[in-house]
């Protein structure tokens, strides 16, 4: 893939990210790991006795996971992937049957040696509206990345 | 034959900040980043080691507790990871404290691959007493 050459502004709003929820979704990204015995991400009496809740919750990783496709889509991979930062709270559990959608939002630039850390306020909202996560993200994008009025 | 668990259980109070965990060694195999990235739904997901849940595997091959839920996860990409590839995990205990009465650590692990490249860092903050989701989310 080609370098892209972009300016970036604080304020800019990075295109959403919606993600559908389902318990094989769940399993597959447990069990890509080899984590195929019983837990609260796929065992709903095992979410029951450890978690005291219903149904079985998607781990926070996988929010995880979809903040950094979002910035990897923004940034591009050739940046996001070797200098990208992604640091998630998780408020509410995420089940499946749920959609979430993250946004995020510039909030800084700031000048490093090898180019501009962009920084991105993150936010994880599920179908009612109810926030499950917030969080920061950053990459920073090499000065050939940048237009020349940005160096 | 059931299998004997030499496991201690946690005591929060005595677990010592910098523990450093025996290093732990995997392969990373297409299968699993065909997998990871079925159930993420990203035909370019890069980082499949987020679902080894790698800085939290060799505590919990130490030590026995309630469980966890993960409060916070911070992630940092070097390089992704390649198919085929043995990684080298170092892990720690970086941190642990006490916010409106509940316990929790934060654990912090970087991998390396076989050839010497660095792959990711994750830090993790986890709530050790898993039932308060319940209590607070209900069912």
């Amino acid at each position: 893939m080609g370098r892209v050459v972009r300016g970036y502004e604080e304020g800019d709003e990075i295109t959403p990210l919606e993600k559908q929820m389902t318990q094989e979704a769940i399993n597959m990204f447990e069990g890509s790991a080899g984590n195929t015995g019983p837990s609260q991400f796929t065992d709903e009496h095992a979410a029951r006795e450890t978690l005291g809740t219903e149904g079985t919750v998607a781990s926070g990783r996988m929010s995880l996971t979809f903040a950094v496709e979002m910035l990897r889509r923004h940034f591009g991979a050739d940046v996001f992937n070797h200098t990208g930062v992604v640091d998630l709270r998780f408020l509410r559990p995420v089940r499946p049957g749920d959609t979430i959608t993250f946004t995020g939002t510039v909030t800084g630039i700031a000048r490093e040696a090898n180019g501009n850390r962009v920084s991105v306020a993150i936010e994880a909202k599920n179908q009612k509206g109810d926030t499950t996560g917030v969080g920061q993200g950053s990459a920073v994008v090499p000065n050939a990345f940048l237009p020349p009025e940005d160096l | 034959m059931a299998e004997v668990d030499n496991r201690i259980e946690l005591d929060w109070d005595a677990l010592e900040v910098g523990e450093t965990f025996e290093r732990f060694e995997y392969l990373l195999t297409k299968e699993m980043i065909d997998t990871y990235r079925q159930g993420v739904m990203d035909p370019e997901a890069s980082f499949p080691t987020i679902a080894h849940k790698v800085d939290v595997r060799q505590y919990n091959a130490k030590y026995t507790d309630a469980g966890s839920v993960n409060a916070r996860c911070a992630f940092h990409c070097y390089n992704p990871p390649v198919a085929g590839k043995r990684l080298t995990v170092t892990a720690w205990i970086a941190d642990k404290y006490l916010r409106r009465g509940k316990n929790y650590i934060v654990t912090e692990a970087v991998s390396v691959d076989e050839d010497g490249r660095l792959i990711d860092r994750v830090i993790t903050h986890e709530l050790k007493q898993p039932s308060e989701v319940g209590k607070k989310w209900g069912g």
